[in-house]
């Protein structure tokens, strides 16, 4: 938490301006009662006209003071939130994007998106209420006290505030704390209505094939009355704070004025300072359900900022290290190499070993979580290896600083992802200085050609949001040609042709063979026919290599690759 | 039209509002009544007063009109309550039926709907929007009238205590409501600004981290950190104003309220003095009183602003969830007659599709398919495969032609038996939050475990079910679970094992499934599509050689028809394609 404290700095002053001019409105608010006690006692009683005018004025100047004090107090709250949630979502987004795949993964990118816009939200609301009326209410539930200490210094009558703020408190926070786990039991309810809407819009197809329609209507239903229970129950008991609330403040008034009759008939208090009790207790009401709505906001606000913190407190797991070249022929070399995930019990990857040359290509096969993506992925040193390591030139890659690390490899991964902007700005990201003929280079051996010239805007063409105005075969051809557009010495295809049809997987296959900086190519598949040319080929099952190889000697030494070969090339009548 | 369209809104919920007339009734008279007697106890406290200020205290006079304030206090807490209660009740209920029929509408919904609109959207209208409205609904029914009421009492106690003092108030009145109006209309814009810029960083942040890793892959993190920044710095300006000028509302209405009790003070005093404390004259104790009535006057005006917003914002989410529940439904079916599959031949004759008018898709195309038979549908991606199987299944129904099953047409039968007479996978799997064995019983919920084990055994799911931390009993769902796509399409395929129909639609069933695995289920699907009329579509050509007829489609229409050998002698269209499979590894012979 105190981390998330370090953003206020630079706001200090208006942290400290901001409940000092509440408080001063506060103060001015109380002397209210007080001018009104003597309009009656020393106006009314004294018949003094110029005394009443007087007095009305200073209620003004009252208000006005007031009002100026607020003005510089809501300025300066506001400010300091909004630039404190400023900074918490430029510390977060830097701190997410430092973090590394392994803790991507055991994070998830949704409740990453939740945290960085409506976790910073609420803290934002909490901060600016928290200024504004933290110091205002303490201040007028407490100055009423003492202002009816003041007017009534024995005691006689006072006392009746101090029974009556405890039993307001006792309601108010009772009532909060019984009802702020039933309003969490609404919102889980809620959640399961909203998963219910999703899987069903989602899976409208197969209900109707199966047609389950009714069954399912009936689940929501029943779901929906459970959750008009639970909004019933915390409905029912929420509403009984201000009917009672309202009921022990004019028990106390009809109290404070039974006990002030009897001071006034004794001669100890004046008609107006009996009103003037009865003004404060009134105050302390209104202020004492501001107070609670204040907890209720500053609660929710810190279950935020911990949700914050927590993301802060995750260190990215990898460090740069400092490690000796050795000599070495081979360009990437896995040495004995072991790959366990966060969390998993059991190694996705194990006793990986292998070497590759400059310039050569390499096949990955295997089937469904065989450990293809898992062993591309710490070339690049997305992931650490758990045993063993992965040496580039001789030297570990966790020696090796991550920008150029990466910015030796070109990756393409298996979703096809583009950003909001120009087509240009997307192709720039493997280098910052593209030049269109460059660009338009790499998107010709990505086989995107056509693609571009259907586009009449060309290079300057749009793309949306996560690319959704192209064909999910076109994001993958230009997710390709990225990668090429940084000549990269290494190239990596994850599945990166599985949306293309076999024809223009051949073509592309050709294309980069006739690359002039000879990348060295990691193309990982599940089609034989996709790497049946490599100059390696690695086949993969359950994690282990059992095959290293070309794919003539594969064939007939591997068994786990000639099954998947003879599965998609099933000769007739074999 | 604004207007129009609001009115038109509000009728509809009128209607919802209908059943509940009886009680929305007795919550108006409840609030009448508890408003009428919250407003009574100031006048009692004023009498009280008075007495204080006599020259001999009356306390036993006092100490009846106490008795009576602390009963009127409780009576119209009571009342208050019970109208709360009653409030909440209606609008829950209300927003239940909403929901209710808002979520059955999916399910009548034609697909071309939920096809063409982005799923989060429509839930956001299930679920936040009659949250909203739910809000709203409450908040207008607690507040606008008991703040109407509790204004219109107050105006009128006040002229009935003293019209000269109560002339000051009304005077003072449209200074308040002027306040508050213009700076509820000034921040209402500057919410708005900040609602657009926070929607720009929403998508922002978005798209970086939920491709954080492509990002990373890049070393793009400083360039998306100031494309971020930018956005940030734009909400940052745009919400501070926007709290600032949201926030005067309160302390300016405080303000006015200050002006107007000062109004009272002065006025009142005055006149109290004037009258010199004759009979009948204004007294202390009504002054003190006038004073209550001058803080509390104001505060419904406060509300009420406050509440018409979140009305016209209530309406905002009502129409659209009214829109959603409003549009056009399927057909319905033409009547109960069930469709009877004998033998299961399809028959598509001068079929014509298309999704948008302005390209056609499927034309004049015509198919005799035998019982039995099993139908191969390749071509290249947007070829009509998947559209093919839309119509067989009737999620979308034909422009002109017709489809018949065994000699009945499909428009003529029920949807529910047609599409019963399926078992379809999908290359899109689709799993229930539900557990393993409820995920494979979606066909048949009468399954017995034993014949659940059975399909998934045949499915070769069983080996990693076995594996899941509770087995056959572990909950999974579509999103963020641990299943991979090519588990997922094992499971699908399980379903149809078990439900056993008599017709099968195989969508590109095993795309995810890697090619081993494919092969040792192919036995089972083979022995399942024994005798079973059979559409597949898939991508590799190797699943479909053994197809009786392949259809090979082309924007929109069969360009050739044949088996396996006599497409490859045609050296069409097919033979391309199912040369290209073979293209490298003759190269790689060459080499």
């Amino acid at each position: 938490m105190k981390r998330l404290f370090s953003f206020m700095k630079g706001y200090r002053r208006e942290c400290v301006f901001a409940p000092l001019f509440k408080m001063l409105e506060a103060l001015f608010e109380l002397f209210v009662p007080l001018v009104v006690a003597s309009i009656i006692d020393n106006g009314i009683e004294k018949g003094d006209r110029g005394h009443v005018i007087y007095m009305c004025l200073v209620l003004v100047v009252l208000g006005a003071v007031g009002l100026s004090c607020t003005l510089f107090a809501q300025y300066f709250s506001a400010k300091a939130a909004c630039g404190y949630s400023a900074k918490a979502r430029h510390a977060l987004f830097k701190h997410i994007s430092s973090l590394s795949y392994s803790e991507i993964d055991t994070l998830g990118t949704s409740t990453l998106i939740n945290r960085m816009t409506s976790d910073t939200n609420q803290v934002q609301t909490g901060i600016n209420l928290t200024l504004r009326l933290f110091m205002r209410s303490p201040v007028i539930v407490f100055g009423a006290l003492i202002m009816a200490i003041v007017v009534d210094p024995s005691f006689k009558v006072s006392y009746i505030f101090i029974i009556t703020i405890l039993a307001l408190a006792f309601v108010i926070f009772g009532i909060m704390l019984i009802s702020i786990p039933l309003y969490k039991k609404v919102q889980a309810r809620l959640d399961t209505t909203l998963l219910s809407a999703k899987e069903n819009l989602s899976g409208a197809r197969v209900i109707r094939a199966f047609s389950l329609e009714k069954k399912e209507k009936n689940k929501f239903h029943n779901k929906t009355l459970l959750l008009n229970k639970a909004q019933k129950l915390v409905g029912r008991i929420s509403a009984l704070m201000n009917p009672l609330t309202f009921v022990i403040v004019n028990i106390s008034i009809c109290f404070l004025i039974y006990k002030g009759a009897l001071q006034v008939e004794g001669g100890e208090l004046s008609a107006g300072k009996v009103i003037a009790l009865y003004n404060y207790m009134s105050q302390i009401l209104i202020e004492l359900v501001k107070l609670a709505n204040l907890i209720i906001t500053i609660t929710k606000a810190l279950a935020c900022a911990k949700r914050i913190d927590d993301v802060f407190e995750i260190q990215p797991s990898q460090e740069v290290k400092d490690a000796e070249a050795s000599k070495s022929e081979s360009f990437i070399e896995f040495k004995n190499v072991s790959l366990k995930y966060k969390g998993a019990s059991e190694c996705s990857l194990e006793n990986i070993d292998f070497s590759v040359l400059r310039g050569e290509t390499v096949g990955i096969i295997g089937g469904t979580g065989a450990g293809k993506t898992s062993l591309i992925n710490m070339i690049g040193r997305f992931y650490d290896a758990y045993q063993g390591e992965v040496l580039i030139d001789g030297k570990n890659v966790n020696s090796y600083e991550f920008d150029y690390l990466r910015e030796r490899i070109g990756m393409v991964p298996q979703r096809a992802v583009l950003f909001k902007g120009s087509l240009r700005e997307n192709m720039r990201w493997g280098d910052k200085e593209a030049s269109d003929e460059e660009i338009l280079k790499a998107i010709d051996i990505a086989q995107a050609t056509d693609v571009l010239k259907s586009k009449k805007e060309g290079l300057d063409f749009e793309i949306e949001e996560g690319g959704k105005n192209l064909s999910g075969g076109q994001r993958q051809r230009f997710t390709i040609a990225r990668a090429l557009v940084g000549k990269p010495e290494i190239l990596i295809l994850d599945d990166s042709s599985s949306a293309l049809d076999y024809a223009t997987d051949a073509r592309l296959r050709r294309a980069l063979s006739t690359l002039e900086y000879n990348p060295t190519v990691f193309i990982v598949s599940q089609r034989t026919a996709s790497i049946a040319h490599a100059d390696k080929i690695i086949v993969l099952d359950d994690g282990k290599i059992v095959g290293i190889g070309k794919h003539d000697e594969l064939l007939s030494s591997c068994l786990v690759y000639s099954e998947i070969y003879n599965s998609q090339f099933k000769k007739e009548g074999a | 039209m604004k207007n129009k369209t609001n009115f038109s809104t509000i009728k509809v919920v009128l209607s919802y509002l209908k059943r509940y007339w009886f009680l929305i009734i007795v919550s108006l008279l409840f609030a009448t009544i508890s408003v009428l007697l919250s407003l009574s106890i100031p006048i009692f406290i004023g009498e009280g007063i008075d007495l204080l200020s006599e020259d001999t205290v009356e306390i036993n006079k006092i100490i009846n009109i106490l008795v009576i304030v602390g009963i009127i206090a409780l009576a119209s807490a009571i009342l208050q309550w019970a109208m709360n209660g009653i409030n909440n009740r209606i609008t829950y209920n209300v927003t239940r039926d909403i929901r209710n029929k808002a979520f059955d509408k999916i399910h009548t919904l034609p697909l071309a709907y939920i096809d063409s609109h982005p799923s989060g959207e429509t839930v956001n209208k299930i679920i936040s929007d009659v949250d909203q409205f739910a809000d709203g609904l409450l908040m207008g029914f607690t507040q606008f009238f008991t703040g109407i009421v509790t204004i219109l009492a107050t105006l009128g106690i006040m002229f009935y205590l003293n019209w000269k003092i109560a002339l000051v108030v009304v005077l003072l009145t449209p200074l308040s409501l002027f306040v508050a109006s213009f700076i509820s209309k000034s921040s209402y814009s500057l919410f708005h600004k900040q609602s657009v810029t926070k929607a720009k960083q929403t998508a922002v942040v978005n798209e970086v981290i939920s491709n954080l890793k492509a990002v990373k892959a890049f070393s793009r993190e400083d360039e998306e950190l100031e494309r971020f920044d930018k956005v940030n710095e734009e909400l940052k300006k745009t919400s501070t104003r926007a709290i600032f000028f949201s926030s005067l509302v309160n302390p300016t209405t405080r303000f006015v309220n200050a002006l107007v009790y000062a109004g009272v003070a002065l006025v009142g005093a005055l006149l109290v003095i004037k009258a010199g404390g004759n009979e009948g004259a204004l007294s202390v104790g009504v002054l003190s009183c006038f004073l209550s009535y001058a803080t509390q006057y104001a505060k419904p005006f406060n509300e009420i602003s406050g509440v018409v917003t979140e009305l016209q914002n209530a309406l905002a989410c009502a129409k659209r969830v009214f829109d959603f529940t409003n549009e056009a439904e399927e057909i319905s079916d033409k009547e109960n007659s069930e469709l009877i599959v004998s033998g299961g031949s399809v028959t598509l004759s001068d079929v014509s599709f298309s999704y948008t008018k302005e390209r056609e898709l499927i034309k004049g195309l015509s198919l005799e398919v035998e019982s039995g038979m099993h139908v191969a549908i390749v071509g290249p991606t947007g070829c009509g495969k998947t559209t093919l199987i839309n119509l067989l299944m009737r999620f979308y129904d034909v422009d002109s032609g017709e489809i018949k099953i065994d000699g009945q047409n499909i428009k003529d039968v029920t949807r529910d038996s047609l599409r019963g007479s399926y078992g379809m996978v999908l290359q899109e799997t689709w799993l229930q939050n539900a557990s393993v064995r409820d995920n494979v019983a979606l066909g048949k919920p009468d399954a017995t475990l034993e014949e659940i084990i059975e399909a998934c055994k045949a499915s070769h799911a069983h080996s990693f079910i076995k594996r899941l931390p509770n087995g056959y009993d572990t909950i999974i769902s579509d999103e963020g679970s641990s299943l991979s796509q090519g588990q997922k399409q094992l499971l699908c395929i399980a379903r149809i094992m078990l439900a056993l129909p008599p017709m099968l639609i195989l969508d590109e069933a095993t795309s995810s499934i890697d090619t081993r695995t494919e092969i040792k289920i192919q036995n089972a699907f083979s022995k399942l599509m024994k005798g079973r009329t059979s559409f597949i579509v898939a991508h590799r050509l190797s699943t479909i050689k053994e197809a009786d007829v392949i259809l090979v489609m082309k924007d929109g229409s069969i360009i050739e028809i044949g088996n396996h050998e006599q497409l490859l002698d045609k050296g069409g269209f097919y033979a391309s394609l199912y040369n290209s499979q073979f293209e490298p590894s003759e190269e790689n012979k060459n080499a």
